[in-house]
């Protein structure tokens, strides 16, 4: 493939590309030999050009640069901060629009920050939606829009009054928002509403070390601590909460995953997800939802035996039921369970997603099944890369 | 320029070998002759004068380097503050006279001269000189705005009739004077080409526990009167722990941490002994006594020279504790304590910046430069308030819902503090931070686990200290005190840590709790400092009378020695009082302590609130 231009009917334009999944959008694309027109911002001192430049690198198709177009915008601002001859120049060509940029907050310190992002930035974005005829505005939403009402999740729009948080409510709100615009201006879109993605499932390469690792790495860290006790403080701190290291060599951490009932969690593989964007991008059905979910979600406790096995660990336990403060077995319990406190929602999940629209663009495609050679891959990668601290490509 | 004397040279003056703080006892020979000249900071200053051929050699320089007997201790004191080791001054300094003396070169006497000879007939043979060794100890300070000047004579009365006998004395004989605590203010205040009385030997400590009040001479400094109240289960309001107390009400006020219930200025006595410029004395609450309640903004000098003062004593309940509570930036962390104040929570209240919290807690400069930076980057941590109260202080912080390090987590995190840097389960706390700050602060085993992570001992604590000392410094840490934020808040033994890199000039002023002005002026105090390429941070903030006013604290630094930063630093605070100045005539509310200098007997309220006089 060569990074030479494509017509404008080919393009698309991109938001988000300096993000996990709008970078491996990007990707994809451009190895299809599609021009894609980045919508981004600069960076801690980078500009958007140099910071896609290091994402190309990533991706090994620093040769198809020459595919990529870049506006630096802010949605916030009128004509989306662009002048005006270039506005009118980028309305006029009536571009495809992947809007995939997103606070992806769940705090709720952040709910002013999250709602500027991801609702009041749609006016100037849906504006040039419509500006520009696009021939289709594709907005990336999230699964969990769905909200926590109902266990049965349609592709379909949906009115839920209760979310987990910020987030998953900013996201509801936008498709709101997105779905009465573009019928009210007649604006071709799809939704589309992948669960959690988690790294390549054949090279275990990720960008992003969140959801799916976030436990893991905390456990690691956990994990860690006391080891170094044992080995330099003659295990004083250890013995205190019952751990110790097992004659296997493995360390015995006593630490219950509390679940409020039982459930599972939803994941991805991004390889996945590129192929199900790229395929619905190929032939659009407008006014459409797509569940980029998987048909058959994880059960916790083979997670857990996964993580145990790769961090060599022993005496991780899920409970169903709910935990307080008193009933902790011992800190690394309690820490833990603080930890994963913004995620339990997800990991205890019985939300079950359609997705006989995704059926239809994908032919029936489906997300490999997470085993133990993918789980270890993504986590080998994960740790190599020091979970993002090393060479963190999304940001400078 | 030699290692030994840029030791010499680099002493800042905060007379901290002059107090007894770590528990090793002082110099033997600055206790028995109390002139500084015959602590380690005089050495340090005779010693670059002889090595520059800037004096002679005297008797009393004989004297002062014979009676030093190099037991070290100098070593441990210096050390803990400024990381030096001074007692490679002390060897230099005796074989400095030792080749002087095995060479029969001479030795200076002092000449006959009859107003000395007045002076010692009042406060006895030894307390009056006119030696040079001893003048040029007392001839100089740090102060880059300050010249230095060799005074005639040096005096040390131990009695207001011989203070009042002295000053009739020098005033009959038109010699100016200046008084001298223990020369700590460091700002040029108490030198004189005249004469200088040292008032350090005015040591009387009486306790009137049933009028809680303690009468304090004019020669006892902060930290022996701090331990003298302890010892009776009381508590007084002092601040740097090597400052005389008379001296520090005299000069500043004294505001500390506890200024935010305790008070500032008059609160600190109930009334003093003074000896006015005539010879006359008076105490302050003689009807007809001059009225040094009263402040005019002004640069004004010393009304007279305090023999002692009714210093009011505090009670102190067994339940204290302190609560440090972690702020992303300043203006929740002023909220925070305004709030506090306002409502009577804690004794004790200190806005602090990461400058502080790492450097005093931090016994190297390396290990500081290392937790400042993980402070910030990786817990999150620009600010901290400290609140010192009672259980039912530190509940209500609780139940306000502020997370907080507590007395446990502060040793933790203070013994550990060189894991804490190279923790790589901090990031942990990065990304919690994120969500929900300084949450694992109340989590009930958090300490625990601090404790299995950070693996806090004296041992590890020390370990960049210079190998010789450490054994001294692993046994020094060891002992609770050393990391009890009440008791190191209580006698302040590490906040003069902050000169440990550079001398510090503090630039201080009095204004309410005004998030936008005090955010303002922060930046146009670090703008100045900038510009002059000096090294300056934020200081602390602790708010005054309920939390109406407060006294901020912005430090500038600099290498005193080095010709070009101190015209740097002359000219940055030369702008920066011309800031203040624009300040505080735009909002009626700022007050520069410039003016409460030489004033600080007066009422708060006079200088806080411009309405009650101080623009008058
Ligand atoms: C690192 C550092 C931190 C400091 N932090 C604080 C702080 O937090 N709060 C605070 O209040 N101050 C602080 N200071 C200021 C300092 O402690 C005070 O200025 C104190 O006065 C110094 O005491 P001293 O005995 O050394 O006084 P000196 O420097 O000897 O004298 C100070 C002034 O008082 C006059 N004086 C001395 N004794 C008498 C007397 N008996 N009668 C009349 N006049 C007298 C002197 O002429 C001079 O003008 C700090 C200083 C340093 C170096
Ligand atoms: N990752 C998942 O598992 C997952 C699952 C379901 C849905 N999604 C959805 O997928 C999309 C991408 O997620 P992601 O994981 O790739 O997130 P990400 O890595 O956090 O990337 C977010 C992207 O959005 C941009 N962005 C954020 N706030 C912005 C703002 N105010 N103005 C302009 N650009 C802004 C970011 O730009 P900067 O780099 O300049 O900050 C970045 O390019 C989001 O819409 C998210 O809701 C993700
Ligand atoms: S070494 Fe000398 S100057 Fe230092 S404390 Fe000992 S006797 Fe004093």
């Amino acid at each position: 493939m060569t990074g030479t231009k494509t017509a404008d009917d080919e393009k698309h334009l991109l938001t988000g590309a300096t993000g996990f999944l709008g970078s491996h959008i990007m990707a994809g694309l451009l190895s299809q030999g599609k021009g894609v027109v980045i919508a981004g911002r600069s960076s801690g001192g980078e500009s958007l050009k140099e910071r896609i430049g290091r994402l190309l690198t990533w991706f090994g198709i620093e040769h198809l640069e020459g595919l990529l177009e870049f506006y630096e915008t802010d949605f916030l601002k009128r004509r989306l901060g662009l002048g005006e001859d270039e506005y009118e120049t980028l309305c006029g060509r009536g571009l495809s629009i992947i809007h995939c940029a997103s606070d992806t907050s769940f705090a709720e310190k952040n709910r002013a920050r999250v709602m500027k992002s991801n609702v009041e930035s749609l006016t100037e974005i849906l504006n040039f939606a419509h500006k520009s005829r696009t021939r289709c505005f594709h907005f990336m939403s999230t699964a969990y829009a769905a909200g926590i009402d109902s266990i049965e999740c349609p592709e379909a729009l949906v009115n839920s009054a209760h979310f987990t948080n910020v987030y998953e409510e900013s996201k509801a709100h936008a498709e709101n928002i997105v779905y009465g615009r573009c019928r009210e201006g007649e604006i071709p879109y799809t939704i589309l509403r992948p669960s959690i993605v988690y790294g390549n499932s054949v090279t275990g390469r990720s960008l992003r070390f969140n959801a799916l690792y976030y436990p893991i790495r905390s456990l690691q860290l956990i994990r860690d601590i006391y080891l170094d006790d044992i080995k330099n403080n003659y295990g004083r701190k250890s013995a205190e909460c019952g751990i110790y290291m097992n004659e296997d060599g493995a360390l015995h951490l006593p630490i219950r995953i509390f679940m409020p009932h039982d459930g599972t969690i939803n994941l991805i593989p991004v390889d996945y997800f590129t192929e199900t964007i790229l395929s619905i991008l190929e032939k659009p059905e407008t006014e459409t939802f797509y569940h980029i979910t998987g048909n058959n979600p994880e059960r916790m406790a083979r997670l857990v035996s996964y993580t145990e096995r790769f961090l060599n660990i022993h005496g991780i336990e899920v409970v169903i039921g709910t935990s307080s403060a008193e009933e902790m077995r011992n800190p690394p319990e309690e820490l833990f369970d603080h930890f994963i406190k913004a995620f339990r929602p997800y990991i205890s999940d019985k939300r079950v997603f359609m997705r006989e629209n995704t059926d239809r663009a994908t032919s029936g495609a489906l997300p490999p099944d997470l085993s133990y050679e993918i789980f270890q891959r993504c986590m080998a990668f994960a740790v190599s890369a020091d979970w993002g601290k090393r060479f963190n490509v999304l940001r400078p | 320029m030699n290692d030994v004397l840029r030791t010499a040279k680099s002493c800042r003056h905060y007379a901290m070998c002059k107090i007894d703080f770590l528990g090793t006892g002082l110099c033997k020979s600055g206790a028995e002759k109390h002139y500084v000249s015959f602590y380690p900071q005089g050495r340090m200053d005779l010693y670059a004068a002889l090595a520059e051929n800037r004096i002679p050699v005297t008797e009393k320089c004989v004297e002062i380097a014979e009676s030093c007997d190099l037991c070290g201790k100098c070593d441990y004191q210096c050390y803990f503050v400024t990381e030096m080791k001074p007692s490679v001054v002390m060897k230099a300094l005796k074989e400095h006279i030792r080749l002087h003396l095995e060479n029969g070169w001479e030795v200076l006497t002092a000449e006959k001269d009859s107003i000395l000879d007045g002076l010692k007939e009042i406060v006895g043979d030894y307390w009056a000189t006119s030696d040079r060794a001893v003048a040029l100890t007392y001839s100089h300070d740090p102060c880059p705005v300050a010249e230095a000047r060799m005074p005639e004579y040096v005096i040390m009365p131990c009695a207001t009739a011989e203070i009042s006998a002295v000053i009739t004395l020098l005033n009959k004989h038109k010699i100016p004077y200046a008084v001298r605590g223990n020369g700590s203010s460091v700002m040029g205040f108490v030198m004189s080409e005249g004469a200088v009385i040292d008032l350090g030997r005015m040591k009387t400590i009486d306790f009137d526990e049933k009028n809680w009040l303690v009468k304090v001479g004019a020669g006892v400094a902060a930290f022996d009167l701090q331990k003298a109240a302890a010892m009776r289960g009381f508590r007084v309001n002092i601040a740097e722990p090597s400052a005389l107390v008379c001296a520090n009400i005299m000069c500043s006020g004294i505001f500390s941490t506890f200024s935010a219930s305790y008070g500032t200025a008059a609160d600190n006595y109930i009334d003093a002994e003074f000896v006015g410029h005539d010879g006359g004395m008076f105490r302050m609450s003689d009807k007809s006594a001059p009225n040094l309640f009263a402040f005019r903004k002004e640069d004004s000098a010393v009304p007279g020279i305090c023999s002692s003062a009714y210093i009011r004593l505090h009670p102190v309940t067994s339940d204290e504790g302190a609560a440090f509570v972690p702020f992303e930036s300043l203006e929740p962390a002023l909220d925070f304590a305004r709030e506090c104040a306002m409502r009577r929570i804690g004794l004790a209240i200190g806005v602090l910046g990461g400058e502080y919290i790492s450097v005093f807690l931090s016994p190297t400069k390396k290990l500081a430069a290392e937790v400042k930076v993980t402070f910030r980057d990786k817990l999150k941590i620009e600010y901290l308030v400290l609140v010192i109260g009672d259980k039912y202080a530190l509940s209500a912080i609780q139940q306000m819902g502020y997370h907080y390090f507590d007395n446990r987590m502060i040793r933790t995190l203070n013994l550990g503090l060189p894991s804490l840097t190279s923790a790589k389960w901090l990031d942990l706390m990065d990304e919690l931070a994120n969500e929900e700050p300084f949450s694992y602060l109340g989590l009930k085993r958090f300490p625990d686990l601090a404790e299995a992570a950070l693996a806090p001992s004296p041992a590890q604590l020390v370990r960049d200290v210079d190998p010789e000392l450490r054994p001294f410094f692993e046994k020094l840490y060891a002992r609770p005190e050393m990391t009890d934020p009440v008791w190191l808040n209580t006698f302040r033994i590490v906040s003069s840590r902050m000169g440990r890199e550079k001398h510090v000039v503090a630039m201080i002023i009095y204004l309410p709790i005004d998030n936008t002005l005090i955010t303002e002026i922060n930046s146009e105090f670090k703008r100045i400092a900038d510009s002059y390429g000096l090294k300056n941070d934020y200081g602390f903030i602790t708010p005054l009378d309920n939390g109406k006013r407060c006294v901020f604290e912005y430090d500038y630094y600099l290498d005193h020695n080095d010709p070009d930063e101190r015209t740097k630093m002359q000219q940055a605070m030369m702008e920066a009082g011309m800031m203040i100045e624009r300040y505080s005539a735009e909002t009626g509310t700022v007050t520069w302590i410039r003016y409460v200098f030489c004033q600080g007997f007066s009422r708060k309220e006079s200088f806080l609130y411009s309405g009650a006089g101080a623009d008058k």
